[in-house]
C-alpha cells in the first residue's frame, strides 16, 4: 500500500502563538483517520496545514497532490453568483488542465446525485440552506477523484439521512484506495467506520494514537 | 438614426466603433472578476496613472502607448500587491496614487503646452482614435478575451475562493499577476475612446447591472459582456446626437441600463 500523506514533527504558529507542536501523521491508501479533540485544540489548524494553507514553522509535509479538502466553515462569499453545478465542477480542477472534460462533468453529476443535490444543480448557492451548501462542498470534494480526502467536521449541520449517505460514499472511496482524514466530535462517526484510527489532539499535540 | 448609420461610413467613426466594441466587451468581462473580488476601484486608479502617462508622452513627443502600457502594468502590480498585503489600505493606496498621478498629468500638460489634448485624454474622443490605436485596441482586446476564455475555469475558482484554489494546488499568486496585467491592458486599450476618467466605469458598471439579472457565474459573464456592448453602441450614438464626449455617452447609457435593471429585474 503506497503512502498518501506523511506529516513529520510539524509545528504551526499563529504569530508567536503555537497552534501545533510536533505533530506527526501518516496515511496510506485506504486509511481512515479520525481526529478528535476539544474546541481550540488545533484540529482545523492540522487540516489546514495538511491542505497546504498554513506554512509549517518546522517539520515536513509530503502528500499526494490529488487532495480534496472540505473546510469547517464555507470559505467563499455566501452571496457569490454561482450555481451549484458550477461550484461542484471546480472540485475537478487541477494544475495544468484548464478545461473540464466530459469525465469531469460526469463525476460532478454523479457526486451531486450521490449527495442528493441534483435537483439543485442550477440553483444559485445563495438560495441554499446551510446543510444543502455543506452537501455542495462535499460533492465538490468527492468529484475531484482524490487520493486524499480531508474533511473538517463535515457532519455538522447534516441531517441523519445525509450523514448516512456521506458514510456510504466514504466507505466506497476507502475501498477504492482513497485515504480519508476526518475531524469529528461525534463518537458515532467513529463507530460508522470501525477500522478507522482515532487521533486525539490537545493543545496542539497528539495525545493518543489508537 | 439614419444620420447615425450614415456616420459609420466615416473612417473615424468606424474605427471607434470597432475598437470600442471590443474593448467594451473585454472590460465588462474582466469587470465581473474585479467586482466580485472587491477590486472595483483598481480600474479607476490605473486610469489616472494612464492619464499621467498620456500627458507625459505627449509632452515628450513619444507615442503614448509606449509609456502608458508599462507604467499602468507596473501600477497595477503595486496596487494589487498593497491591497493584498494590508487588506484595508488598498483603497487608500489607490486614492493616493491616482490623485498624485492626476495632478502630475495636469501639471505636465499645462507646462508643456499640450493642455488642449487634456480634455480628449480625460473624457475620450473618437476623433483621437487613429488607425494604430484601433489595431492596438483590437489586438489587446483579442488577447484579453482569449486569455479569459482559456483561464475561465481558473478565474472562476479563484474569484470564488482563493484558499480552496490553493488547496487544489493552483498557483493563485500567478493568477493574481495575470488579473493585474489583463486589467492594465484593458485600461490602456480603452482610455483613448472613453477617456481616462471614465474607463473604470466601463469596467465596473456592466458587471453591476448583470449581477441583478444573472443566475450563476457564466450567465453573469455573458450578460455583462452583452450589456456593455449595447451600452457602448447606444452611448456612442448618444454622443453624436447630443454632441458630448463618447465616454460620457457610454457611461450614461450604462447607468441607464443599471437603473432599468434595478427597477425591473430584481432578484427574488
Ligand atoms: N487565524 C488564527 N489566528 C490566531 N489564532 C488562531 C487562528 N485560528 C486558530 N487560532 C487558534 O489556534 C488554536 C487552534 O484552533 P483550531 O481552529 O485549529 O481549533 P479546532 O480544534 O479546530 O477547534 P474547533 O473544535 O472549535 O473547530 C485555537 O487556540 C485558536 O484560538
Ligand atoms: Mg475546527
Amino acid at each position: 500500500m503506497s503512502e498518501i500523506l506523511r506529516l513529520t514533527e510539524a509545528y504551526v504558529k499563529y504569530g508567536d502563538i503555537p497552534a501545533l507542536s510536533g505533530v506527526s501523521l501518516t496515511a496510506k491508501q485506504g486509511d481512515m483517520i479520525f481526529i478528535t479533540g476539544a474546541n481550540g485544540s488545533g484540529k482545523s489548524t492540522l487540516t489546514k496545514a495538511i491542505a497546504g494553507l498554513l506554512p509549517l514553522s518546522a517539520g515536513t509535509l509530503t502528500r499526494t497532490p490529488r487532495m480534496s479538502y472540505v473546510p469547517q466553515y464555507e470559505e467563499g462569499d455566501r452571496d457569490f453568483p454561482a450555481s451549484v453545478r458550477e461550484i461542484v465542477l471546480t472540485g475537478t480542477q487541477r494544475p495544468g488542465n484548464f478545461f473540464h472534460t466530459k469525465a469531469d462533468r460526469q463525476h460532478a453529476e454523479a457526486a451531486m446525485n450521490a449527495l442528493g443535490i441534483s435537483g439543485l444543480a442550477d440553483s444559485e448557492i445563495r438560495t441554499l440552506s446551510g446543510g444543502q451548501l455543506r452537501r455542495v462542498f462535499l460533492a465538490r470534494a468527492v468529484c475531484g477523484q482524490p487520493e486524499l480526502l480531508l474533511l473538517d467536521e463535515p457532519c455538522a449541520g447534516l441531517d441523519a439521512q445525509t450523514h448516512e449517505t456521506l458514510f456510504t460514499i466514504l466507505r466506497g472511496m476507502l475501498a477504492e484506495g482513497c485515504a480519508v482524514v476526518m475531524v469529528t466530535h461525534d463518537i458515532s462517526d467513529i463507530d460508522g467506520i470501525p477500522e478507522g484510527r482515532v487521533i486525539r489532539i490537545s493543545a496542539g499535540r497528539i495525545l493518543t494514537h489508537e | 438614426m439614419n444620420d447615425f448609420l450614415g456616420l459609420i461610413t466615416y473612417p473615424f467613426v468606424y474605427r471607434a466603433l470597432i475598437a470600442g466594441a471590443m474593448i467594451s466587451v473585454c472590460a465588462a468581462v474582466l469587470g465581473v472578476v474585479l467586482v466580485l473580488r472587491h477590486y472595483s476601484l483598481i480600474g479607476h486608479g490605473l486610469s489616472e496613472i494612464g492619464f499621467a502617462s498620456l500627458s507625459l508622452s505627449s509632452a515628450l513627443g513619444i507615442p503614448p502607448m509606449y509609456i502608458a502600457t508599462p507604467s499602468v502594468i507596473a501600477a497595477s502590480f503595486i496596487i494589487i500587491h498593497i491591497s493584498r498585503k494590508h487588506e484595508t489600505s488598498g483603497d487608500t493606496a489607490i486614492a493616493v496614487a491616482s490623485s498624485a498621478a492626476l495632478a502630475l498629468g495636469i501639471a505636465v500638460s499645462s507646462l508643456s503646452g499640450t493642455a488642449s489634448n487634456m480634455s480628449a485624454y480625460l473624457f475620450g474622443s473618437v476623433l483621437a482614435v487613429s488607425d494604430a490605436d484601433m489595431w492596438l485596441a483590437v489586438v489587446l482586446s483579442a488577447a484579453v478575451i482569449g486569455a479569459f476564455i482559456v483561464l475561465y475555469n481558473r478565474l472562476f475558482l479563484i474569484t470564488y475562493s482563493e484558499p480552496y484554489a490553493r488547496s487544489l494546488g493552483i498557483n493563485t499568486a500567478m493568477y493574481q499577476v495575470i488579473i493585474s496585467v489583463l486589467t492594465a491592458l484593458v485600461v490602456v486599450a480603452g482610455m483613448r475612446i472613453t477617456g481616462t476618467l471614465l474607463i473604470s466605469g466601463v469596467i465596473i458598471l456592466p458587471a453591476v447591472s448583470a449581477r441583478i439579472i444573472a443566475r450563476g457565474f457564466r450567465s453573469l459573464v455573458i450578460i455583462a459582456g452583452a450589456v456593455s456592448l449595447v451600452a457602448f453602441i447606444a452611448g456612442l450614438g448618444l454622443s453624436f446626437v447630443v454632441n458630448i464626449p463618447a465616454g460620457a455617452g457610454v457611461i450614461i447609457a450604462n447607468a441607464a441600463i443599471l437603473i432599468i435593471t434595478r427597477i425591473f429585474g430584481g432578484r427574488p
